[in-house]
């Protein structure tokens, strides 16, 4: 399995791995996770009494010969578990060495080549909506099948990160057009002016099990620029004038952090599964280590 | 308080275009981001926390502005008024001979000297004065009393350092009167100690500072050198000279004789910390020349490691001898060589034709106007009154006195002498505890020698220090050998020989080649000039008469260049090296320290802000 995005040995790794899905899966198309619906896998689930029409074939004859009274056995229904992705894919994510973009789109990748092998449905939902990647949105969507990883990756390839997102309606919208739910993972800056809350309660409200994993570059983490400064917005164009030297360093560090952990907090109230990574961080170490660690896949 | 240039202050017009350049928008660097969200996230932390957050902001400006006040205030020079007692007077001696050329301190003592007289000058308070006395061969007044700096300092880059000796003495009698009538005044004494004698000094009434110069006393020097006719072989001549070594070190060393540049002996010296040497040369001279003795020494004063002497062929001098018969003295002058020696006892002799006249206890008709040698003889128009002492003792002599070399007075007994006082022209060589025994002297260009007893009523002639003493005076009074000595001159000390010349002026170059024209009185046929400072060779031009003289240091008071921490003064009074030079008290440079500290923080905090 050849592509740039992750190497082979990691996909293999990668394959070993098993999602966790917290909820029952909901999705109405057979699959091999297990839901509430009562089906005809292997798997015992209960008895019930017999009423006319049933299946002859589930009948427990040899409680009958015990008890003189019809049961039938109950069997768990095995369905696939639905697994969206949201991709932030607006400018501000073009930004870092290396490419902050470019490090979400492995993690997607990775998260979806696992829930591939796992014989789940993947959507890839990229935003904001870019006419350069139109085409591929299709591809991205309702991708299933271990041998799809790859055509997978191709697409994710090949888009390209530009404009301007508002994260609270592309999550809110993302939550109403799913049809089929399940988990969500939103790999994003979450670097947005107006938020992320909105976004995040609608995907929670709307039933998702929803993982947030936050990507910042070194440069924003621990900036390297000082001086009397006009700094620019890529996204909006907005300008902000700050003086900024060394002595203030320690002060801009302990206010992203403060920030990084108010996203924190807001997720471990609301049960959601978080990771904010640095792109110049190991990948293995985030997907084998903290990510397993984290319950999303064992 | 009062400002010393109140004009300064319209500086404080710069102010608003500090504040203008305020108010121009900083150019900022544009620089951008993914997102300013944390920017944002940042700055209303950082605002939320910080005091003084306006101030803050403006913290530049005020720190500027203050920087700004604080130099024009300094520019206005302010003085408290009430500090302002009357101004003291500073008097700056500083030493100019030939010791102040060692190179023990680079580049030398002289330099370190006015470099230190410049730190006094800076030191001057606004309303002090000073005076700046150069005390070499010749002490003199270079700046009279004032206030300004720049005078003062060019007055003391103008002192050029000389090859003469030290008069300190009169340099401090001199400053004694400069500061007579100053309540407040002070002496600074930049020398390097290598002064001759101090004693007579009675500095109790002066505030004297002495700023020590140098550091080492590594020097070997000639303190004498003379040349004469070789008492064996009186052809030839003979060349006595003395080196002492004036350090702790001990040296090795050639030292060259040379006649005319022409190398005439060599000798090898070896001389331990302290010693001294006699070098005796035997030379031949055909014509009159100039014997140069040089030592080839590497130490720190080049002074004294060269002497120059010119030496006249003596000619022999014709003499008469005036008396009724002195078998001792008239074998006496026989013996002494270079004379031809007449003997009358006739009262109506003349004396025209002769070089010297000797007078033995006879009265002339008329004094003659040779040269001349007078025993047992008063004549009125030079002591004016004069009594006799029975059986005087002789006391003391000044050997180093030409006339008295070799001889002592020693069991030396005298029946009766003339009791009189010194004329202004002669030198009292031998006294009794009375009166002078033997005195001698120039008046009028020509020598003149008085023994005041009779020699034939004494032991003198039957001591060997009679005929020595009769050679020496022969050699004295020879008007050739006389000229001779009168040639060679100490640096700093003033020439003068008779000469013959009908011109108005004279030029002298000197030995770096520098011509001086000088007035002559040819009636008086006197010839004096007194700029000696440097050692060498005089060229002295009248018309068609050319001459030359020799300068030489020739002074072990200035050759010992060991430092001294101390001047040792009249009565055990002592003046310690001081160390500290007194502050001025104006306070702009505290405002302009202060206004330099400010800068220095404003600097601090434009950098820490940024960097």
């Amino acid at each position: 399995m050849e592509n740039s995005l992750l190497d082979s040995g990691l996909l293999r790794r990668l394959e070993q791995l098993q999602m966790v899905a917290r909820r029952v899966a909901k999705s109405s198309l057979r699959g091999e996770r297990r839901s509430r619906a009562r089906g005809h896998s292997v798997e015992f689930a209960d008895f019930r009494n017999y009423v006319s029409g049933d299946d002859l074939r589930y009948l427990d004859w040899s409680l009958y010969g015990r008890l003189d009274r019809l049961f039938i056995r109950l069997y768990e229904e095995e369905r696939e578990l639905p697994v969206t992705l949201f991709l932030d894919s607006s400018e501000s994510m073009a930004f870092g060495t290396p490419s902050k973009f470019d490090f979400a789109r492995q993690i997607t990748a990775a998260v979806a080549h696992v829930a591939l092998s796992g014989f789940d449905r993947v959507s890839v939902r990229s935003f904001p909506m870019l006419e350069a990647n139109r085409v591929r949105y299709a591809a991205l969507r309702s991708v299933r099948g271990r041998q799809s990883s790859l055509g997978l990756f191709e697409q994710l390839t090949h888009l390209v990160p530009g404009a301007s997102a508002d994260l609270n309606e592309e999550l809110r919208r993302g939550a109403i057009e799913t049809r089929q739910v399940g988990l969500a993972v939103v790999v994003s800056d979450f670097l947005d002016e107006s938020g992320y809350e909105d976004g995040l309660k609608a995907l929670l409200s709307r039933g998702f099990q929803v993982m947030v994993v936050q990507v910042l570059s070194p440069e924003e983490l621990n900036p390297s620029v000082f001086g009397d400064l006009k700094f620019v917005d890529a996204e909006t164009g907005a300008a902000r004038e700050v003086t900024f030297g060394k002595f203030r360093l320690s002060r801009y560090q302990a206010s992203t952090a403060a920030y990084i952990q108010q996203l924190a907090d807001f997720c471990r109230a609301r049960g959601v599964g978080f990771w904010s990574v640095s792109s110049d961080c190991s990948i293995e170490d985030l997907l084998l280590k903290q990510m397993k660690e984290g319950d999303l896949w064992r | 308080m009062s400002f010393l240039s109140a004009s300064a202050l319209w500086f404080a017009l710069t102010i608003p275009v500090v504040i203008l350049f305020y108010l121009l928008k900083r150019r900022r660097k544009v620089h951008l981001v993914p997102s300013t969200v944390l920017w944002q996230r940042f700055l209303t932390d950082s605002q939320a926390n910080a005091p003084f957050q306006k101030l803050r902001r403006n913290l530049l400006l005020f720190l500027q502005i203050l920087v700004l006040l604080l130099a024009v205030f300094a520019l206005a020079r302010p003085f408290f008024s009430d500090q302002l007692t009357g101004g003291a007077l500073q008097v700056l001696v500083i030493d100019s001979s030939a010791s102040m050329q060692s190179t023990d301190v680079a580049p030398t003592r002289f330099a370190a000297a006015q470099t230190k007289a410049l730190e006094l000058v800076d030191a001057l308070r606004d309303s002090d004065q000073m005076v700046i006395v150069v005390a070499g061969a010749q002490t003199a007044v270079v700046q009279s009393p004032t206030s300004e700096k720049a005078v003062l300092r060019r007055a003391i880059r103008s002192i050029e350092v000389t090859d003469g000796p030290t008069e300190m003495m009169e340099a401090l009698e001199l400053s004694k009167n400069l500061v007579k009538d100053h309540p407040s005044s002070e002496v600074h004494l930049l020398t390097d100690g290598a002064v001759s004698d101090l004693g007579d000094l009675d500095q109790s009434e002066l505030a004297l500072s002495y700023h020590q110069v140098g550091e080492r006393g590594n020097n070997v020097g000639l303190v004498s050198m003379d040349v004469r006719p070789n008492p064996e072989d009186p052809t030839t001549r003979a060349i006595f000279s003395n080196v002492v070594n004036f350090s702790t070190n001990s040296f090795r060393f050639v030292a060259q004789l040379k006649l005319d540049d022409r190398m005439v002996d060599s000798r090898v010296v070896s001389l331990e910390g302290g010693g001294s040497r006699s070098l005796a040369f035997i030379a031949s001279q055909r014509t009159n020349g100039v014997f140069s003795l040089l030592l080839d020494v590497d130490d720190d004063l080049g002074v004294d490691n060269e002497v120059r002497v010119i030496s006249l062929l003596p000619q022999p001098a014709k003499g008469l001898l005036y008396s009724s018969g002195n078998r001792f003295l008239e074998k006496a002058l026989r013996s002494a060589g270079d004379l031809e020696l007449a003997v009358t006892d006739d009262i109506g002799f003349s004396s025209d034709e002769f070089d010297i006249v000797f007078l033995d206890n006879l009265q002339p008709l008329e004094w003659p106007e040779s040269n001349l040698m007078a025993i047992n003889l008063v004549h009125s128009n030079w002591f004016g009154t004069w009594e006799t002492v029975e059986a005087p003792t002789i006391v003391d002599w000044k050997s180093a006195h030409p006339l008295l070399r070799f001889v002592t007075f020693d069991d030396v007994e005298i029946a009766e002498s003339y009791n009189v006082r010194s004329p202004f022209w002669g030198e009292s060589l031998v006294e009794s505890a009375q009166s002078p025994l033997v005195i001698a002297g120039e008046q009028g260009g020509q020598r003149r020698l008085w023994i005041g007893f009779d020699t034939i009523r004494s032991t003198w002639p039957l001591r060997v220090s009679f005929p020595m003493f009769m050679a020496n005076a022969v050699q004295w009074l020879n008007p050739s050998l006389a000229k001779s000595e009168e040639l060679n001159v100490q640096t700093g000390k003033p020439i003068q020989v008779v000469i013959e010349s009908a011109e108005e002026s004279l030029s002298v170059v000197g030995p770096d080649g520098a011509e001086e024209e000088i007035e002559y009185q040819s009636e008086s046929r006197n010839f004096v000039y007194g700029n000696t400072l440097r050692r060498g060779l005089y060229q002295v031009r009248a018309g068609s008469e050319a001459f030359q003289f020799a300068a030489n240091l020739l002074n072990a008071a200035e050759s010992d260049t060991s430092p001294r921490a101390q001047l040792s003064l009249d009565g055990g009074q002592q003046v310690e090296a001081t160390l500290g030079a007194r502050a001025d008290l104006e306070i702009w440079r505290w405002i302009a320290m202060v206004a330099l500290v400010v800068l220095m923080v404003e600097w601090w905090y434009f950098h820490r802000r940024t960097v």
